[in-house]
C-alpha cells in the first residue's frame, strides 16, 4: 500500500501554505523511499476522519498532525523509518523543547505575517487560498482562518497591524462621541485616513513590539545553529537533518520565502539570523526541490517532479453537501456546541490506541457535555414558553399577581444561559 | 417636589402627583443632619510596611504562606520566595486586579502605593529590589525549554483540571467556584464558563480535543525537563532557584499535590516515572 500524505496546497513558490504540512513533507521526503508514498493537495480537513491537515492515510488507517505522522511511521516500518534513532537523551530533550518552542512561537509570527497583517492577506494569503481551495471551500474556509489566527494573536496586542480592526474601532470611538452628544452629528468631519498614512503609523507603532517578537524567536535558533553548524540538531555524523529539523523548515520557509506586500518578518530574519537564514534556504532545496513549487505542479502533475504529487479527487457533490451542512451547522447557536463535544468524542472512538476505560471514561465525559447542552437547550425552550405564556397571560388578565413568580423564574434561566466569554477568559489568563 | 407639580392646572389633573400639606411641611424640614462622609475602610491598607501579593488562596493558606493552588500565582510567589522578598499574601480574585490577572503585587514603598505591579513586571520589580539575575540572558535553553511549561503542560494541566469532569467537580469547583457564592444557580454558571473558557483555549490551537495527544505531550515534556535537570540540584546548575525552577514548580507541585483532591491525575502519573523532578519539588516546597 502506498502510502498518501494529504496536505494543504501549495503557495507562495512552497509545497504547501501551512507549516505544519511543510514539516511533514519535509519530514516524509527525507525518511520514506522514493516511490513509497504520494502527496495529495486536498487542502480540505474534511477529506481526514480526524478533521485535521496534515493527514498520512494508510488504507483505512488516518494519522493527523505532525508528531503522530512521525511516530506512526516509525512503529509502522518498525524503527526502520526514524530520524531520531541516533540521538542521544540530551539532544532528544533539546529537540522535544526547540519543537515546542518554533511551533508555539513560530505559529504566532507567522498568523501575524499571514493573517493578521491586513494588506498581506487581502493581496497574498486571501488569493492564495482562492487558487487552491474548490468551491465552496474558497468562499468559507479562508474567513475561519482568518479570525483563527486573530483569535491566537489576540494576547499579543498587536492589533493595529489589522486595518480592518482599528477602522471598526475608530467608527465606534466616533459612534460613541455622537451618543455622549459631544459633537452634533452633521459637525463631524469625516476624517479619511488613507492606506499609506495607516500604514505609515502602525509600522511606527508596531516597530518596539515587532522587534522584540521576531528577536525573541530567532535568536535561541540562532545561537544554537552557531554551534551546531550545519543542521539545528544533526541526526548523524554526516549532518542529516533530524525531525527538529523539519519542523524547522516549515516555519523558517513560510517566514523566508513568501514575497509580502509588508515583509517585515522577513526583513526581521534576514537581518537578524543569517546562518538561520542561509539554512532555510540550504533545507528548502534538498527537501523540496530546487524549483519554485508552483499550484499547477500539484494540480496536473507530470513525471520528473522533485516530489511524488498526485492530483486530488476532484470534489463530489456529497462532499459539497456536508461542507454546506456542516458551515450552517457551525454557524448556529447550540448546535455548533454540540458538534463541538462531538468533536473530542470522535476523536477518542477513533483513535484505538485508547485503552477501553479510558475511552469510557472520555465518552462519558463527551456524553455529559451534550446532556448540560440539551438540558441549556430545555431551560431556554421552558424560559422562552415561560414568557410567552406571561405575556399571553398578562394580554388576558391584567395585574395578576402570578406572573411576578414566572417572570422571576425567566430571568433566572436567562442567568444560567448567559455567557459572558470575556470574564471567564479573563479568568484563565492567569494560568 | 418640583414648582411644577404645585401649578394649579397640574393638580387639577391628577390627585396622585401632589402632596398633601403636613407631609410637605414634614418633608421641608429635610434634611434634618449631615453626616460627614465615610473613611476608607481599614482593611484596605491591613500592613503599609510589607509587600502584599494578591494569589488566588483560601483564607487559612494566606494566613500561613501556604503556596497558592494557581500555578501562575504560585510561579511568582515560588519565584519571590527565592530571591529573598519579603512579603506577605492576601486571598483576591481577578476582578481586583487592574489587569484582570492574577497575581499582582502592591510594594510597601510609599512612592509606589499607587501603582499596583502586575505579574509581567514582577520579576523587573524584584531584579530592582534584590539585584538578582536576569536568568533569561543567562542561557539560550531558558526560552526555548519554559516554552514546554506555557503550551504543553499548561494544557494538559488545563484538560485535566478544566474538561475532565470528575476532577472538575472535585477540585475546580471547590477552588474556584464555590467560595465566589453560596447560590446554586451563579455556581453552575460560572462553572460553565470556566469549563468553556478552557475548551476555547485548547481550541485555539487545533481543530478538536485529544486527552491522549495531551498527556502525550505533557509527558514528552516532563521527559526533556527531567533530562534538562539531570543531577542538579537546580535547573541550569545554579546554587539558587530561580524563575525556571519556580515555573516548573508552580506545575510539579500542584500535579504532586494530594490534597488538592485530585480524581484522576494522569499528569501525577506521568511525573513520577521522573525522580529527580519529584525531588526538585520536594526540595523547594521546604521554602514553604
Amino acid at each position: 500500500m502506498v502510502l498518501q500524505l494529504h496536505v494543504w496546497g501549495p503557495a507562495f513558490s512552497l509545497p504547501s501554505i501551512d507549516a505544519q504540512c511543510l514539516a511533514a513533507i519535509a519530514y516524509c521526503s527525507e525518511v520514506l523511499p522514493q516511490d513509497s508514498w504520494e502527496l495529495i493537495a486536498s487542502s480540505d480537513p474534511s477529506v481526514s476522519p480526524t478533521g485535521e491537515l496534515p493527514a498520512l492515510q494508510n488504507g483505512s488507517i488516518w494519522v493527523s498532525r505532525f508528531r503522530n505522522i512521525v511516530d506512526y511511521l516509525r512503529q509502522y516500518s518498525e524503527g526502520a523509518w526514524n530520524l531520531d534513532q541516533n540521538l542521544d537523551d540530551v539532544q532528544k530533550a533539546d529537540s522535544v523543547a526547540f519543537s515546542s518552542f518554533i511551533e508555539s512561537r513560530g505559529q504566532s509570527l507567522l498568523d501575524l505575517s499571514l493573517y493578521v497583517t491586513s494588506q498581506n492577506y487581502y493581496a497574498n494569503t486571501s488569493p492564495a487560498y482562492g487558487s487552491l481551495l474548490q468551491w465552496p471551500n474558497q468562499w468559507i474556509l479562508p474567513p475561519k482562518l482568518h479570525s483563527a489566527a486573530k483569535t491566537r494573536t489576540e494576547h499579543l496586542g498587536l492589533s493595529s497591524l489589522d486595518l480592518q480592526a482599528m477602522e471598526d474601532q475608530r467608527k465606534r470611538e466616533h459612534s460613541a462621541a455622537v451618543a455622549a452628544g459631544q459633537i452634533p452629528s452633521n459637525m463631524i468631519q469625516q476624517p479619511r485616513d488613507t492606506v499609506s498614512k495607516l500604514l505609515g503609523r502602525t509600522a511606527q507603532t508596531n516597530q518596539f513590539r515587532l522587534e522584540a517578537l521576531t528577536a525573541d524567536f530567532f535568536e535561541p535558533l540562532e545561537a544554537m545553529l552557531a554551534r551546531s553548524k550545519i543542521c539545528l540538531l544533526p541526526a548523524d555524523d554526516n549532518n542529516n537533518p533530524s525531525s527538529l529539523d523539519c519542523v524547522a523548515l516549515g516555519y523558517l520557509s513560510l517566514a523566508l520565502v513568501p514575497e509580502l506586500a509588508f515583509p517585515w518578518l522577513r526583513d526581521a530574519m534576514r537581518a537578524k539570523a543569517p546562518l538561520l537564514t542561509a539554512y532555510t534556504e540550504r533545507m528548502r532545496s534538498r527537501c523540496f526541490g530546487d524549483a519554485p513549487v508552483e499550484a499547477k505542479h500539484a494540480f496536473q502533475p507530470t513525471a520528473p517532479a522533485s516530489l511524488p504529487w498526485r492530483a486530488p479527487e476532484r470534489i463530489s457533490v456529497a462532499a459539497v453537501g456536508t461542507t454546506l451542512l456542516g458551515t450552517l451547522a457551525d454557524n448556529t447557536p447550540f448546535l455548533r456546541e454540540v458538534r463541538q463535544n462531538r468533536r473530542l468524542k470522535q476523536a477518542v472512538e477513533a483513535d484505538s490506541a485508547f485503552s477501553s476505560v479510558e475511552k469510557q471514561v472520555l465518552s462519558s465525559y463527551a456524553d455529559s457535555s451534550n446532556k448540560d447542552m440539551l438540558l441549556s437547550i430545555a431551560t431556554a425552550v421552558a424560559g422562552t414558553a415561560a414568557l410567552v405564556g406571561y405575556m399571553v397571560h398578562v394580554g388576558l388578565l391584567s395585574f395578576s399577581t402570578g406572573g411576578v413568580q414566572e417572570e422571576e423564574e425567566f430571568e433566572e434561566d436567562a442567568g444560567v444561559l448567559q455567557v459572558d466569554p470575556g470574564s471567564a477568559a479573563d479568568f484563565l489568563g492567569a494560568f | 417636589m418640583p414648582p411644577k407639580a404645585d401649578s394649579p392646572e397640574e393638580s387639577n389633573t391628577s390627585p396622585f402627583f401632589t402632596i398633601p400639606a403636613p407631609l410637605k411641611r414634614l418633608f421641608d424640614k429635610f434634611p434634618l443632619t449631615t453626616y460627614p462622609a465615610n473613611e476608607i475602610p481599614q482593611r484596605l491598607r491591613p500592613h503599609d510596611n510589607v509587600n502584599q501579593l494578591y494569589v488566588f488562596a483560601d483564607a487559612a493558606g494566606a494566613r500561613h504562606g501556604r503556596p497558592s493552588f494557581n500555578p501562575q500565582c504560585l510561579k511568582w510567589q515560588a519565584y519571590l520566595k527565592f530571591v529573598g522578598i519579603d512579603f506577605e499574601i492576601t486571598s483576591s480574585n481577578n476582578h481586583a486586579s487592574p489587569t484582570g490577572s492574577l497575581p499582582f503585587l502592591r510594594p510597601s514603598l510609599p512612592a509606589d502605593t499607587l501603582n499596583p505591579i502586575p505579574s509581567h513586571k514582577l520579576q523587573k520589580w524584584a531584579i530592582e529590589q534584590v539585584h538578582c539575575e536576569e536568568e533569561q540572558q543567562l542561557n539560550l535553553r531558558f526560552e526555548v525549554y519554559a516554552s514546554l511549561l506555557d503550551n504543553r503542560i499548561r494544557s494538559a494541566w488545563l484538560y485535566m483540571l478544566y474538561l475532565d469532569s470528575e476532577n472538575f467537580d472535585a477540585v475546580a469547583r471547590r477552588l474556584y467556584v464555590n467560595p465566589t457564592t453560596s447560590n446554586s444557580i451563579v455556581r453552575a454558571a460560572l462553572g460553565h464558563q470556566l469549563q468553556q473558557a478552557a475548551r476555547d483555549e485548547l481550541l485555539k490551537t487545533s481543530r478538536y480535543i485529544d486527552a491522549a495527544d495531551l498527556e502525550g505531550d505533557a509527558g514528552g515534556a516532563f521527559e526533556a525537563l527531567s533530562t534538562l535537570l539531570g543531577e542538579d540540584e537546580h535547573f541550569f546548575g545554579r546554587p539558587n532557584p530561580g524563575l525556571f525552577d519556580a515555573s516548573v514548580f508552580a506545575y510539579t507541585h500542584l500535579i504532586l499535590d494530594d490534597t488538592l483532591g485530585w480524581k484522576r491525575n494522569r499528569l501525577g502519573q506521568l511525573l513520577r516515572e521522573h525522580p529527580n523532578l519529584v525531588q526538585h519539588r520536594d526540595r523547594l516546597l521546604k521554602f514553604f
